[in-house]
Formats: structure tokens, sequence, C-alpha cells
């Protein structure tokens, strides 16, 4: 006899959680570790049928945000495989868009594979991501104010967007945005707020930076929950797959609303209303697992 | 032979290195890997599969950075 170790209930709270708050800087991870403390259910970050809940919810997201920039992909292949044959990358942007999207992908994948179990074993209690979060949103906060000058909009989504990106990103620039992405195995900092953080610093606008960061996003998702996959269709899968799934779709459609959300928001706006979230969210979790 | 040249082939064989310890990794359990290879652990049944993702991934990198250095010119990204 197998048991439901997530509720139904629970998963569809949690994928909702998961699938924005994975593209939203603010720490999916540290959300749903502080979360389910809050809301007083026994599930842990560590947990094997969480760990396989997690590795459907962050598929969905990947698949997702392929979906979503699905042409933009097909485009960047394409310059990948012209400048294979011509053994140059020149000024072909959706080339060089593409081997920057490598050379940030290799070292968040080296790191995560490296540090995931060290960090998240280390860094496992709510209390800690709590206290992340308040630094997570200082370092949002940091990134707009160390930023030269926002660069003044320029008009033009796709191709226009994809060109000023390979434009302003160096080489060096994408390694560290990449690497950068690591200190997301520490719940309570944000992948995307890295990267995001990472994109402005390197000179880009906040909707190019969004942009850029989603796109890095979408291989290292896919391929941590890929590498994971075995855990969700093998036996730590057992009584988890039907939860997994409901909150697999639910983790779609949050990221879906969430990524054109963003992509929107960030053609106005800055990073500094998730700044501002993450640290008050920080200290009022803080204060209340101490109390608690 | 130029010094602009040896690098590729520098490059491409520390990228065939490693894409062969990767293979060691998926193939040999974590005691039959050779002691001086990260991972080793005598009397373990374990794979260390990760380590052969990262391996790999690093091989087909140097092995990209190699294409691309041996090509008729240098790129200009940079």
């Amino acid at each position: 006899m197998t048991y439901a170790l997530i509720g139904y209930g629970q998963s569809v709270v949690l994928g909702l959680l998961q699938g924005f708050s994975e593209l939203f800087p603010i720490s999916s991870l540290g959300h749903s570790v502080i979360l389910p403390r809050l809301f007083g259910w026994n599930i842990h970050q560590n947990d094997p049928f969480f760990v396989t809940f997690l590795v459907a919810t962050h598929l969905a997201t990947a698949f997702v945000l392929l979906g979503f920039f699905w042409g933009d992909w097909v485009r960047i292949v394409r310059g990948m495989g012209r400048s294979l044959a011509a053994r140059e990358i020149g000024d072909d942007a959706d080339a060089r868009l593409g081997w920057l999207l490598v050379v940030g992908t290799v070292p968040a994948g080296l790191l995560g594979l490296l540090l995931e179990h060290a960090l998240r074993s280390l860094f496992a209690s709510p209390r800690s991501a709590a206290a992340f979060l308040v630094l997570n949103g200082l370092m949002l906060y940091g990134a707009e104010r160390l930023r030269h000058r926002a660069p003044a909009r320029v008009e033009g989504t796709g191709a226009a967007a994809d060109e000023r990106i390979a434009a302003s990103v160096s080489w060096r620039g994408a390694l560290g945005i990449g690497a950068a992405q690591a200190i997301a195995l520490i719940p309570g900092f944000s992948r995307s707020g890295a990267t995001m953080g990472g994109g402005l610093l390197a000179g880009l606008s906040n909707d190019d930076a969004a942009r850029f960061a989603f796109l890095l996003a979408t291989p290292i998702i896919g391929a941590a929950a890929c590498l994971k996959l075995p855990e969700l269709l093998g036996s730590s899968g057992d009584g988890v797959r039907g939860p997994a799934l409901i909150g697999a779709l639910c983790s779609a459609v949050t990221a879906y609303l969430a990524v054109r959300f963003l992509m929107r928001f960030f053609e106005t706006q800055r990073l500094t209303p998730f700044a501002a979230y993450c640290v008050t969210a920080g200290i009022v979790a803080s204060g209340y697992l101490i109390v608690a | 032979m130029p010094a602009s040249k040896r690098n590729p082939i520098l490059i491409a064989i520390l990228g065939a290195v490693l894409i062969a310890v990767a293979l060691l990794y998926f193939l040999q359990t974590a005691n039959d890997l050779p002691s001086f290879i990260p991972g080793h652990e005598a009397g373990s049944s374990h794979h260390h599969v990760k380590h052969g993702v990262a391996a790999l991934a690093l091989g087909l990198g140097a092995f990209a950075l190699a294409w691309f250095q041996s090509g008729p010119r240098r790129s200009t990204a940079e």
C-alpha cells in the first residue's frame, strides 16, 4: 500500500507557488522551504518525495519556457549551426547569443552538480532560508544601484532584443552571470534574480536582462529536471506521481502567466519591488519562525 | 607549427581526455574507478553519473572551443 506523501491540495498550492516563484526573482526554493513550515505541513526540502515532486514542477517550468521562447530558440540553434559550419561566430547575433548561453550554462551546471547536495543540506532550515531571502532582496537592490546607468529602452522584441543582448554581454560576463546562478542552490537566493542582476551589471536594460535570464534558465532547469527524472519514474516516485502531475500542471499555468507578466513588467519597471518584497517577507518569516 | 595552431590541438586533446573520463564515470562503478580519479570509493557499487555529465559537458565545450580556434580566422566576438 502506498501513501500520498503530498496531498492533492498541497500539490496544487506548491505547484502554483513553484511555477511563478521559479521565474520571479524571489527564490522558489526559499519559498518551498519556508511556506510548508508556515502552513504547518510536514514537508521538508530534502525529503526524497518532495525532491521528486520538485522534479516534475521544474520539468513543467522548463517546457513552458521552451514553448514561450520557441521561435527564439529555433533562431538561436540555427545561428549556432551556422557558426559551427563557418567555424567562426563573427557578427552573427543569433550564434553569439547561443554560445553566450552555452558559456553561461556550463559553469552553472558544473557548480550545481558539485555543490547542490552540500549546500542544500547545509542550509536546509526555514530560518536560514528566511535570512537568505533578505540577502536576496539586498542583492536585487544592489544590482539596481550598482549598474552604471539604466540604458534608454529601445523598442523591439524577439530578434532585435537578442541582438542587443548579444552585443552587450561579453564572454566573461556570460561566464560570471552563469556562475552567479549557482547562488540559487542556497534556499532563499533566486536564480533568476542573480541572472537578472548580472544582466543589469553587464549593461542590459531590465527587459533584456529578464529575457536573457529566462533563456539561460531553460537549459539549466530542464537539464536539472531530466537528471533527476529517474527519481520520479523510479521507486522514489511511488505515491507521489499523482500529486506531482497535478503540481506540474499548476506549475505550468503559473510559469506561463509569470513569464508573460514579467516580460511586460520589466519593459517599464525594475527589480526594486521584488527587492522590497524579499526583504520584507524574509524579515516577517524570520520573526515568525523565531517566535514560533 | 604556428603558435596560434597549438592551442586548438591541446584543447582538443583535453576534450578527448575529458570525454574518456566521462565514459569511465558512466561505465565503471566508484570501486572500479582508478584511484587518482575523484569519486573513487573502495567497495562502492555507485555510478557517479553527475561526475560523468560534468566531464562530458566540459569535454564537448573544449571540442567546440578547439573547433572555433582552428577555424579560418579567429572570432572577433571578444
